[in-house]
């Protein structure tokens, strides 16, 4: 898991007394923090320039580390210059990145889909880390030497002052540049009004553009200097995105002092948790904090922006309508695909490709019902692989240790995730937008760091084996066909369902909510109610399906259900279509079949989902099976203006 | 200075929302641009500055074409729009929001200009002037239309545009802001005023243009319009007008007002 990579080592010596050992760990989590502030600083710039969290932050992250490794241990330049080198390149890429696709992104699409986009250029740049560093570890030769300093017994490694020294460069020239120059100005300017700072003159682009490659250098310079006392990989980038965000989450969006403080909160909190209680719910305890927080003040410690009067924003709202295909097309198209589906086995030829097919169906029943949340009502779930992580685990566990029968398993599964889905609406139902989303991806962390953690019940990160097939009252459905049709006729009752629930009053009152939960209040709808109901659904149908995953591999680890899977099932849905049940269909055979046709890809798999993410907001945001269902739409009505 | 705007189309989408507008501002003139809601004065004032391209047409600023050009490389060239709404940067401060309104000729300007047009909109708005260090949010409506109206004036615009200034204010405020509206003619800068009241935009405007469903369909000096029996039925409607007070200038004004006011012989 990331996070056990991306954590600081702590060399405190266990033998000193007390005292030391608290002041050890609190060092070490000032120096953990002091990573956290920064990139914190990077997401509050991008945030304050555009109004959009940019989840690609932690990647720059390691990118900028990534290129200094190779610039100084590889090619063995002086240390100033390989630095220089990195930086040069982070911002090259930083620049060509946000040139192509967040620039654009900024000025057509609703803050959510930017968000969940930025995700995709998180696993787009995980991609290139990947095809160009490969998998293993990395970590840099510390600037000033391996012997830490040693003071009243405490020591501190020397490249803890590194960290510390540039942390507080980069908020003293943050700071400088924005509130002491015409452009930090301009930038701030674009952040209250981007229409009236267009009156203005300001080339509002290129402070988005200015901003965004801004934010990536400073990230890559965190990353130079803490890489020589953490270990990073690939994908470390998520963790760093993920502690971030919590740490300008918890600090206040926006807010450059709280994000420093939220950093070294979490960061020292954080080591104090892995010192004192265990290492493994270091995480855990830290994403406890930060719900404790938007629990207690939802716009976190300071909150940047005053209470405004809604009447001088400009807020620029831009929607999709909900594309299907109406009458009798849907009909006749519902009964082609559902043959097909049923036909598709006896066609095939007998091996991989059904198992892969399997995969495909269970994973789908998941990104059912997260269209539902996000689709129809409008709620971002950054976390949503955890609901299959408790319906999963639980279901195994009770099948495998206890031997309960499967269908029980899925059950008590389904039941304990509508259960956690409850508890999370506690946090969540006064949150919205970027908090939304906050909560969810701490949710989904949570999740991880309990299935990584409780080792006793989960088998831990190695994971669980030994669980059966499913089988109710003693058939199994122990061969890929079985299970074939199994997922198969659920999936038909499933979408038939849905597709009937959504078009009726309940699907209306959820498409009010996501277009404008403040008129949908007005008009006598109960938001809170609805969300609720969309969550419970959308927890329920990815408990079923983490269930299913487990009984189907025989074998269920952290990672086939952790947050990557989650930003994966966005990928999925975002890819075949918001909003139309049946599109995410679409998007799921995309990223499941296409590795496992082509086995030499899977070098570029992690690459290809981000792209296929990012470039679907941008040019496809009705997603496949929208554009495919409103071209279909017009075929018909010009038939019909024929006639 | 002159504005000139010739067969211009511009919409939304996929529709043109004004269709084939013809008009023109000259050097010292206020013009005012009345219809209804909705009619497309704001898409028209938009177009001119910028924020919306022109699919057809030709926009001018003393000849030179400008309808290609940025938003930005038309407030450089002096063509500044105080947008409806107000649309001040809210938590910015009073005195950073009139900064920015400098902000396109910050490279050519001296600081001594930028400090001289300061000092200018602080005469021009007293009310302000004791409230310089608070964020904008804190103002109220009116003090945010004077706001909105002095950071447009420290781009030193020579063609002004004002898109509904008056929306959202109390009456007394309205007839403040147009009389302060009426001062800021001279020195060769010209106004162009798209506003719903067109009682009194026609009252202090030299030339009008009536805006209907996307094109021009009636213009004339302010005189005219008033006096014209249509305009009068559709726009003036029955009611008591606001008075503007003393002055050489609102003497004039007033004098206007009270031939809206009598009936036409």
């Amino acid at each position: 898991m990331a996070g056990e990579t991306g954590g600081i080592k702590n060399d405190g010596d266990r033998g000193t007394g007390d005292v030391i050992q608290a002041i050890q760990i609190v060092i070490g989590g000032l120096l953990q923090g002091a990573v956290f502030a920064v990139l914190a600083l990077g997401f509050s710039l991008v945030y304050r320039v555009t109004g959009v969290i940019n989840l690609s932050q932690g990647a720059f992250c390691v990118l900028g580390a990534l290129l200094m490794y190779t610039f100084q241990v590889s090619w063995g330049l002086p240390v100033a210059v390989a630095m220089l080198c990195a930086v040069l390149s982070t911002l090259a890429f930083g620049l060509v990145i946000g040139y192509t696709t967040f620039v654009p992104a900024v000025s057509r699409l609703p803050v959510s889909s930017i968000l969940v986009m930025t995700g995709g250029l998180l696993t787009l740049i995980q991609g290139v880390l990947l095809i160009g560093w490969s998998s293993q570890p990395y970590a840099l030769p510390p600037i000033s030497g391996e012997a830490p300093v040693q003071m009243l017994g405490i020591r501190v490694p020397t490249q803890g002052f590194w960290i510390v020294g540039t942390a507080a460069l980069i908020i003293l020239g943050l700071w400088y540049l924005l509130a002491r120059t015409g452009i930090g100005l301009a930038l701030r300017a674009c952040a209250e009004n981007r229409m009236a700072a267009r009156l203005m003159g300001i080339d509002v682009p290129l402070m988005t553009l200015f901003a965004f490659a801004l934010a990536a250098v400073i990230a890559g310079l965190g990353g130079i200097a803490v890489a020589p006392i953490t270990s990073l990989e690939f994908d470390t980038g998520g963790f760093f995105t993920n502690f971030g965000f919590i740490s300008v989450a918890i600090g206040g969006l926006g807010a450059f002092a709280g994000s420093v403080v939220g950093g070294f909160l979490l960061g020292v909190s954080e080591q104090l948790a892995a010192g004192y209680v265990s290492s493994l719910f270091a995480n855990g305890l830290a994403l406890a904090l930060l719900l404790a927080v938007l629990l207690w003040r939802p716009n976190g410690l300071f909150s940047a922006a005053p209470a405004r009067r809604q009447d001088v924003r400009d807020e620029q709202r831009i929607h999709r309508p909900i594309v299907r295909i109406e009458g009798w097309g849907g009909v006749a198209f519902a009964i082609l695909a559902s043959a097909f589906v049923l036909v598709l086995p006896m066609v095939l030829p007998p091996g991989g490709i059904l198992n892969s097919l399997v995969i495909t169906g269970i994973l789908f029943i998941a990104v059912l019902g997260l269209d539902v949340l996000m689709g129809f009502a409008g709620q971002v779930s950054l976390g949503h692989a955890g609901f299959m992580a408790i319906g999963g685990y639980a279901a195994a566990v009770l099948a495998t240790t206890y031997h309960w029968p499967p269908l029980a398993g899925i059950g008590a599964g389904m039941l304990l995730a509508l259960l956690c889905a409850l508890g999370l609406s506690l946090v969540t139902a006064r949150l919205r937008g970027h908090f939304l989303a906050l909560a969810t991806l701490a949710f989904g962390l949570v999740v991880d760091s309990l299935t990584v953690g409780l080792t006793n019940l989960t088998g831990g990160p190695s994971g669980l084996v030994g669980i059966p097939s499913f089988s109710v009252a003693g058939y199994s459905f122990g061969t890929a066909t079985r299970m074939y049709y199994l997922v198969a006729v659920l999936i038909i009752v499933l979408v038939a369902m849905l597709q009937g629930a959504m078009r009726s009053g309940f699907g209306r009152a959820l498409q009010a909510v996501r277009t404008d939960e403040t008129a949908a209040a007005a008009l006598g709808v109960d938001v809170a109610r609805y969300k609720l109901a969309a969550l419970c659904i959308a927890s329920m149908l990815a408990a079923l399906s983490g269930s299913l995953y487990a009984f189907d591999f025989h074998f269920l680890s952290p990672d086939m259900v952790g947050t990557t899977r989650s930003f994966e099932m966005i990928a999925m849905l975002v890819a075949g279509g918001e909003g139309t049940l049946i599109g995410p269909l679409l998007g799921v055979a995309l990223v499941t079949l296409v590795p496992t046709l082509f086995q030499p890809f899977a070098l570029y798999k992690t690459f290809a989902e981000g792209l296929v993410l990012v470039l679907c907001f941008l040019w496809l945001p009705e997603g496949m099976f929208g554009a495919a269902a409103v071209w279909f739409g017009r075929l018909i009505r010009r038939r019909g203006a024929v006639r | 200075m002159t504005l000139a705007l010739q067969g211009v189309c511009a919409g939304y989408g996929t529709g043109d929302v004004i269709h084939d507008i013809e008009l023109t501002v000259g050097a010292g003139e206020i013009v005012a641009l009345v219809g209804a809601n909705g009619a497309g004065k704001s898409t028209l004032v938009k177009t001119i500055s910028g924020l919306i391209p022109a699919r057809r047409g030709a926009i001018s600023l003393d000849g030179a074409r400008i309808d290609r050009d940025s938003a930005r490389a038309r407030v450089r060239l002096g063509v500044v729009q105080v947008p409806e709404g107000r649309q001040v940067f809210a938590g910015l401060s009073v005195r950073e929001n009139l900064r920015l309104g400098a902000y396109a000729r910050t490279r050519d300007a001296a600081p001594a200009q930028f400090a001289d047009s300061m000092t200018a909109v602080g005469a021009l708005f007293p009310a302000l002037v004791p409230r310089f260090d608070e964020p904008a949010a804190n103002l109220s409506g009116g003090q945010q239309q004077m706001l909105a109206i002095g950071r447009g004036l420290m781009a030193n615009p020579r063609m002004l545009i004002l898109d509904e200034p008056s929306l959202g204010l109390a009456p007394v405020l309205v007839a403040e802001i147009f009389r302060l509206i009426a001062s800021l003619r001279g020195e060769g800068r010209g106004i162009l005023l798209s506003e719903q009241n067109a009682r009194l935009s026609l009252a202090i405007a030299d030339r009008a243009y009536v805006v209907e469903n996307g094109r021009i369909a009636l213009s004339g000096t302010g005189q005219e319009l008033l006096n014209n029996p249509e305009v009068a039925a559709r726009y003036l409607g029955v009611g008591k007008g606001v008075s503007v007070t003393e002055g050489g200038e609102q003497a004039r004004l007033t004098a206007r007002l009270k031939t809206i006011l009598t009936p036409s012989p």
